[in-house]
């Protein structure tokens, strides 16, 4: 079954998009199929049905309910590698 | 990469500075419309730009496309290091700031390229050293069209 995956930024247009393509060659690279939704912070709310992880770029302050990753190290390049790793072992357990 | 969108020894003390500088740059140079800068700072209070990159602090300013003409990036390297909040980061967490990039971006596909082609030149701590201590613009471009041919 399809994952979906949320990632967001402020405007859905800048860090989001970086981001949102690193997940989409992590998970094709390792074999897992995913739907990602990429949207503005304050419309993650509204995409929350059946979403396995959120990856934000941005501040998130609410619990959600659903597993959150800041996508920063895919910003910054400090922590890529684990943060890999971290989306890699929720997705896959 | 323009020349004239670059600044180099900015003496800039804020982070509302340095959005005035380089919005006014990307204004003048019909890149933005007059709404860019107050946009920018709006921007930046809700979702702050400045990454810490290791040894380095950059902030990328950037807002939405209804304030923006044509794509451009705006550089400037200021002399003395300017406080940012951190994106992504906890509230009050501060990134002092060497280089500053603002983003003006009109289209998500051609605007992907350029951020991720930034975001890679940024990664690299080495060409992040020689950028802030450019002394010039044609400096600043020679740095980073280096970059590019190597990658």
């Amino acid at each position: 079954m399809k994952k979906k995956v949320i990632v967001a930024c402020g405007g859905a247009v800048a860090t989001s998009t970086v981001a949102a393509n690193k997940v989409v060659d992590l998970c094709k690279e390792n074999g897992i199929d995913i739907e990602i939704i990429q949207c503005r912070i304050s419309e993650i709310r509204s995409h929350l049905d059946g979403v396995s992880l959120i990856v934000p770029t941005s501040r998130l302050k609410q619990d959600l309910g659903v597993p959150v990753i800041s996508g920063m190290p895919f910003i910054s390049g400090v922590g890529e590698e684990e943060l890999k790793q971290k989306i890699l072992d929720v997705l896959k357990g | 990469m323009k020349k004239r969108l670059i600044v180099t020894n900015s003496e800039a003390e804020s982070r509302e500075e340095i959005f005035q500088t380089l919005g006014s740059l990307l204004i003048r140079e019909g890149y933005c419309r007059d709404t860019y800068i107050q946009a920018l700072k709006d921007r930046e209070r809700e979702y702050p730009t400045g990454l810490d990159m290791g040894e380095i602090g950059v902030a990328i300013p950037h807002t939405d496309a209804s304030h923006v003409l044509k794509s451009a990036m705006a550089i400037a390297v200021l002399k003395k290091p300017v406080s940012f909040e951190v994106m992504g980061g906890d509230e009050g967490e501060i990134v002092n700031v060497s280089l500053v990039v603002a983003m003006a971006i009109r289209d998500t596909e051609a605007h992907l390229n350029q951020v991720q082609a930034l975001l890679k030149i940024l990664q690299d701590n080495s060409i992040l050293r020689e950028l802030i201590s450019a002394e010039s613009p044609e400096e600043v471009i020679h740095i980073i069209k280096g970059k590019e041919e190597k990658t």
